[in-house]
């Protein structure tokens, strides 16, 4: 253990693959020692586990199915020993709503991370290296999708491609690039005048091989801080859309829906409401102390400093 | 770090600022003048006497129109005239003259004369809009209106039907929303090219009733205000402010703080929470309004007889009843409500998967199939929704739940483009005819027909209970009529794509003070007119 160590914490590494690994395991103590970071990470891996095993760990599934008799004993039970959370007005189980619900909630983080982001990235650096006139183009669209308040757009868009959490999340995806493309202009004005560039271009290396293999690279950094930050804002606007009737429609248990099905009930059976609300406010917290976290790590400006 | 404080800083202002303002509104009462209710209008198309069909609109146009008859809420078998003073039947039963009452005056300060009761009826056939059949079923076109009904003198209106109608029948016609007197000089004065000044009284006002339309904000307020020259006195509130308030449970909560007086949504569990408040006080009127699912006939599964009965098997009837429904609503499985003349009691359906299931495999869906259903916005409507999207799932039928807006849910039913409707609907008039009307009759199943009852939005065309509608209506023996009814619900209830499931009693929740609200048996009769203030 202690060899392992020595050879990651070397002053002269052998190799670029040690360099690495030793900045990486830098990196990993940094954010280690960071509590909020450490809370921020035990939530989300907390989220990914329940969100894996959530059939084995939900006990009821998404509906009761109970009718008649049974349906009036059963229905708007407050927490107790066997329902964790309560039950609403269908007798179904909350806290296992909760838990498949963390699917959905993953599975729009998850899309629009894996959408959003990249369509930025490109439209940014392609924009920051080959400035002039694509510059301006590809510049103009990005404000005029900033012109718009982001909730108010994914609002507009989710309703003209009508409810559903498939259009929740394209209208989500469609209105949270213009950030990245942005940022990722911005990192690529700085370096794309460096002498290394120029070096690189002089060698004969094209246009793509430039952005790709080295602006992005570059850039990846403050990207993915910027992805982490935002992941918070992406699951508040998915639940804002499920909220307002946009999203996911029932029984589909997610929770902007589960809150809003909840308020009509909130002065009689506070349950129904609360509890995807605090679901959703420690998700939110968990990936902005995560965020935070790997800031500190990734950003090479404050790298080191500790 | 430093952004989240800032955030946490920004966030607490927030919040103190919704504390500051809410402990504020918590000890404004309302005027002792003024009426403030909470309630979802949300379904509100136009203020047009002439067009209007739903709820809220009905009530709304109920409140400031007048008609020339009306009818005691207590007991809709005495009928009185309102505009009208007197009415006689000639002896062949075609023809009613009506004497108008004097000195009733429309806001616009032009005295009402004869005149402008003819013209309403007159433009309502003309215009011909949604509830037109109301009144042309009495032979009435745009041809020959101006014959049929026609004033006299200043004081003296004649109407003519084609046949000999029952008399009640007519007259409870003539209480409908749609035989509500405007004034024809204000309303032509806004004639934009010949279109008899519909365009402008779809948001304006023309009328005489006891209040006057101020305002109207879509889904946000209704200004009425009281009409110093009625004829029947006028009004003890000045004002009345109503609110639309999506969520009951704000609803609740303005009640008990004192902010409305007046709360119109209050769900089932909230009846439970608000009972023994000394501030408030319930208020329950049994209605004539039906819950029902209907099944539009254009799409292939729905076609299937078998399918359209699986489907009545699987709503959970006694669970609704005892849960969602608890207090606020009564199974009803026929097309006429209890209390009408000749209604069906006898309820043959109730939750039976097994059999449901067995119906479906005999259709060709073993295994159920997808489905969506369209609802309107409202708890009660989504809860009873959700629950037949339960027991639907029982027998493999997956059901899509689109909830909408009033507004937009009757647009795309009324152009049948849906599949599954959840939704209500309320006798126009207090004789069994106004639903038999419209569930039991279709005349011309095209998609251009001219008159579009409930039954065609569902692309349902009896033939054999058309003629037996049309038939019962010309009876004039009380007894034989009832029984004529009775025979086409029973068929109705096997053979038409509606699964009726529950009969409405309206709650109102009322502050403690107010007094003289008057809910009626139909959705057009509530009344704000003799409400007071302790």
């Amino acid at each position: 253990m202690t060899e392992l160590k020595s050879w990651l914490l070397a002053e002269n590494p052998d190799s670029r693959a040690q360099a690495s690994l030793g900045r990486a395991y830098l990196g990993w103590r940094r954010f280690f020692c960071n509590p909020l970071a450490m809370i921020g990470f035990v939530i989300v891996t907390a989220l990914l586990l329940m969100a894996i095993f959530a059939p084995y760990i939900a006990p009821e599934g998404i509906t009761s199915g109970l009718t008649g008799a049974e349906l009036k004993e059963h229905r708007f039970q407050p927490p107790s020993a066997e329902h964790w959370f309560g039950t609403d007005g269908q007798a179904n189980d909350i806290f296992s709503r909760i838990v498949m619900g963390s699917r959905i909630t993953l599975i729009i983080v998850g899309i629009v991370i894996f959408t959003a982001p990249i369509l930025g990235f490109i439209i940014g650096t392609v924009s920051g290296y080959f400035g002039g006139w694509i510059d301006v183009v590809l510049m103009r669209i990005t404000d005029v999708f900033l012109a718009f308040p982001k909730l108010v757009l994914a609002l507009a868009l989710a309703a003209a491609l009508g409810r559903g959490l498939e259009s929740a999340i394209f209208a989500i995806a469609i209105t949270s690039w213009p950030a990245y493309a942005r940022l990722a202009r911005a990192e690529t004005l700085t370096i794309r005048k460096t002498d290394y560039l120029a070096a690189a271009r002089l060698q004969g290396a094209g246009h793509w091989r430039l952005i790709s293999g080295h602006i992005m690279p570059l850039c990846l950094s403050s990207l993915i801080v910027r992805v982490t930050l935002d992941m918070a804002g992406i699951i508040l606007t998915a639940a804002g859309l499920g909220f307002l009737g946009l999203g996911a429609q029932p029984p589909t248990p997610e929770w902007g829906a589960m809150i809003a099905e909840g308020r009509d009930y909130i002065l009689s059976y506070w349950w129904l409401a609360t509890f995807p609300g605090l679901a959703i406010f420690v998700v939110a917290l968990g990936f902005n102390f995560l965020g935070d976290g790997l800031r500190d790590v990734l950003d090479p400006k404050s790298g080191g400093q500790h | 770090m430093k952004v989240l404080f800032n955030k946490a800083r920004r966030l607490a202002g927030m919040t103190g600022l919704i504390f500051a303002l809410s402990s504020g509104a918590a000890v404004a009462a309302t005027p002792k003048d003024a009426l403030v209710v909470g309630w979802q209008f949300d379904d509100i198309i136009t203020l047009d006497t002439a067009e209007v069909f739903e709820f809220s609109g009905a009530e709304i146009t109920g409140n400031t129109y007048d008609r020339l008859i009306g009818y005691d809420p207590e007991d809709v078998s005495k009928i009185f005239g309102v505009a009208a003073e007197s009415w006689t039947v000639s002896d062949d039963g075609k023809t009613f003259t009506f004497k108008m009452r004097k000195g009733i005056k429309f806001a616009s300060g032009n005295e009402m004369t004869a005149e402008d009761a003819a013209f309403s009826l007159q433009r309502a056939i003309v215009l011909n809009k949604s509830p037109a059949f109301i009144l042309s079923q009495f032979g009435f076109s745009a041809d020959n209106v101006k014959d049929m009904i026609k004033a006299v003198d200043a004081d003296t209106l004649t109407i003519t039907t084609d046949k000999a109608y029952a008399p009640t029948f007519v007259l409870y016609c003539l209480t409908a929303t749609i035989a509500s007197i405007v004034d024809k000089t204000e309303v032509m004065k806004h004639e934009v090219d010949g279109d008899m000044g519909f365009a402008w009284l779809r948001t304006n006002y023309a009328g005489s009733g006891p209040y006057k339309i101020e305002q109207w904000k879509p889904s946000e307020i209704v200004v009425l205000s009281a009409n110093k020259d009625y004829w029947g006195g006028a009004p003890a509130m000045k004002n009345i402010f109503i609110r639309h308030i999506g969520e009951s449970s704000v609803q609740q909560l303005l009640l008990e703080k004192g902010d409305i007086d007046i709360a119109r949504n209050l769900e089932t569990e909230q009846l439970k929470s608000v009972d023994g408040n000394k501030d408030i006080k319930l208020l329950k009127k049994g209605k004539g309004s039906l819950y029902y699912l209907s099944m539009n006939l254009k799409d292939p599964i729905l076609a299937k007889p078998q399918v359209q009965e699986a489907l009545k098997y699987l709503v959970d009837y006694k669970g609704l009843e005892d849960t969602v429904w608890a207090g606020r609503g009564q199974v009803q499985q026929a097309f006429l409500p209890k209390g009408f003349l000749g209604a069906l009691e006898e309820q043959p359906f109730s939750l039976n998967v097994e059999k449901a299931k067995g119906l479906l495999a005999e259709a060709g869906y073993p295994d159920g199939f997808e489905i969506e259903m369209i609802v309107r916005n409202a708890p009660i409507r989504i809860d009873t929704a959700k629950s037949m999207q339960t027991t639907f799932a029982k027998a493999g039928i997956k059901v899509k739940l689109i909830p909408m807006d009033g507004k937009q849910v009757l647009t795309v039913y009324r152009a049948r483009k849906h599949q599954l409707f959840f939704g209500a609907w309320g006798p126009d008039y207090q004789d069994p005819h106004t639903n038999a009307d419209t569930f039991a009759k279709n005349l011309d199943n095209g998609d251009n027909a001219k008159s579009k009852p409930v039954a065609w939005r569902n692309a349902y065309a009896p033939e054999q209970m058309t003629k037996d509608t049309l038939a019962a209506v010309l009876e004039s023996d009380a007894g034989k009529r009832a029984k004529m009814y009775l025979a086409i619900q029973k068929a109705h209830q096997q053979q038409a794509p509606f699964a009726f499931i529950m009969q409405e009693q309206e709650v109102a929740g009322l502050r403690a003070n107010v007094e003289g609200y008057v809910l009626g048996p139909s959705f057009d009769s509530n009344s704000y007119k003799d409400v007071v203030k302790k």
